[in-house]
């Protein structure tokens, strides 16, 4: 699966990072979430589809 | 079956007063009539001090889906709940000043982005050491109690001390600050607020205190929001802005965290399985334990948005301009959304609460409060060997922001 974040809606509400820190990172000084993965294995699928569910800005999306 | 309608009371603050201890306090039953009978129900206030009517959606689904909808559901339609006045309002004759929970779109980005670099996640993480001083200490004065309020002595204190470092509010100031908060928290109740001159008094003085603050905080930047408030530039963060950024993270912070603190205790002193749960665990509690509590505590009951069009929901027609109200606390219940919603279960993994909301005004202190709790809870448990009721638990008399008024208990040391 693939991973696609729509950079511009970020606001660092951080729930991904949550669901799925393998997937997502916010350091210190950064202005919108770090994609760590963008092709995560099968065994994150349920991680990310939360993160998916969780983003209050609707930002990710996954595909496949 | 049809169910009877019984008499819609979740908007009466002496429902909240006169909570039922065995039910997180929540008129449950009431909850359970709307979201199966009426899930867009049209409520009339009939109180000068409230809105005229809101459409309550009661679903954990449906409240997901309007609190993610900016555009159908505005934040900047003039109301923040069901009151007509608060001190956070776009609207200048309404009194208050304009805050980011007021605002859609891209200037609510803005705001929120001066504001949350200093309440993520990985920042957080940082506070937890402080945050673990001040708990040990909280407790420690506690135990030499024996016998206290738990929402005076934990409950309140310890959100005072976080807040405090998170906004910057020199210790010193930082009783008499919580105090103007605790004023016009809960407005409705009378042993705290005697009269309404009371709550404008204490929001005056908080708008002033958050100006003057903002002032020493240029002359003396800090790592704390209120120097990333005056620092981001009146462009930005006007000074009308800066006082109602302020009221609302003081407001948001301070007594949802007490009520999420109390009643949490309280549930873990009725549940014997699940406070040796958490003894259990008391060297690194679980996220799942923390979101429980926040879950059945529901601090602030609803919040509310207005519709930017007219639109159909289960079978209601919203018109353009009407406000529609989100019944979190009636969210958190729904078994569409969670199973055996009754039951207090700190391991809960599926768990859809919406006391944070879901959408782009999420509570911004989430992780800070969280850590909060895990830490207090932590300290807490690490330090007595038991904590049981020392009398009965009393409710506030606001159906807004649900706190608990007393609660003694009586700890015995570790």
């Amino acid at each position: 699966m693939k991973v696609i974040v729509e950079i511009d809606r970020c606001e660092l509400h951080g729930d991904c990072v949550l669901a799925a820190p393998e997937v997502f990172d916010i350091g210190d000084d950064d202005e919108v979430v770090s994609i760590l993965n963008d092709e995560p294995g099968e065994e994150l699928r349920a991680k990310v589809e939360e993160a998916v569910r969780n983003c209050p800005v609707t930002a990710i999306r996954l595909q496949g | 079956m049809t169910a009877t309608k019984p008499v819609i009371s979740v908007f009466d603050s002496e429902t909240y007063a006169n909570g039922d201890p065995t039910t997180f306090g929540l008129p449950l039953d009431q909850y359970t009539y709307l979201r199966d009978e009426q899930p867009c129900y049209l409520h009339e206030f009939n109180d000068p001090m409230l809105i005229d009517r809101a459409w309550v959606i009661s679903r954990n689904e449906d409240i997901w889906a309007v609190d993610k909808n900016q555009e159908l559901y505005s934040a900047a339609g003039g109301y923040v709940n069901m009151w007509r006045v608060a001190p956070i309002s776009p609207n200048p004759e309404l009194g208050g000043k304009p805050a980011m929970l007021v605002m859609d779109g891209e200037k609510h980005r803005g705001q929120r982005a001066v504001m949350s670099k200093g309440l993520g996640p990985t920042m957080v993480k940082k506070l937890e050491e402080k945050f673990r001083e001040y708990a040990a200490n909280i407790v420690d004065a506690a135990l030499a109690k024996g016998t206290f309020n738990f929402v005076e002595d934990i409950g309140h204190a310890m959100p005072m001390e976080a807040l405090g470092d998170v906004l910057g509010v020199p210790k010193g100031d930082r009783a008499q600050f919580f105090k103007w908060v605790d004023t016009f928290a809960a407005p409705f109740d009378t042993r705290i607020t005697p009269s309404f001159e009371y709550v404008l008094t204490a929001i005056m003085s908080l708008l002033n205190y958050a100006t003057e603050l903002g002032e020493q905080k240029r002359l003396e930047p800090g790592d704390d929001v209120i120097t990333k408030l005056v620092q981001a530039g009146a462009d930005v963060i006007s000074a009308d802005e800066l006082q109602g950024n302020v009221a609302l993270l003081a407001s948001g912070a301070a007594e949802s965290t007490r009520t999420a603190l109390s009643h949490g205790i309280w549930e873990l002193m009725r549940r014997p399985d699940q406070m040796a749960w958490m003894r259990e665990h008391s060297d690194d509690i679980p996220a799942t334990a923390i979101q429980e509590i926040v879950r059945i505590s529901s601090p602030f009951t609803h919040l509310v948005r207005t519709a930017t069009a007219d639109h159909e929901l289960h079978g209601q027609e919203i018109k353009k301009d009407d406000i529609v109200l989100m019944l979190f606390a009636a969210g958190n219940f729904d078994e569409r959304a969670f199973d055996n919603p009754t039951d207090f279960d700190l391991s809960r993994e599926k768990n859809p609460h919406v006391s944070f909301g879901r959408g782009p005004h999420q509570c911004l202190g989430k992780h800070v409060a969280s850590l909060e709790m895990k830490i207090l809870f932590e300290e807490l448990l690490q330090r007595t060997k038991d904590i049981k009721p020392a009398g009965e638990i009393s409710y506030l008399r606001d159906a807004y922001s649900r706190g608990v008024y007393q609660l003694p208990v009586t700890v015995t040391p570790a």
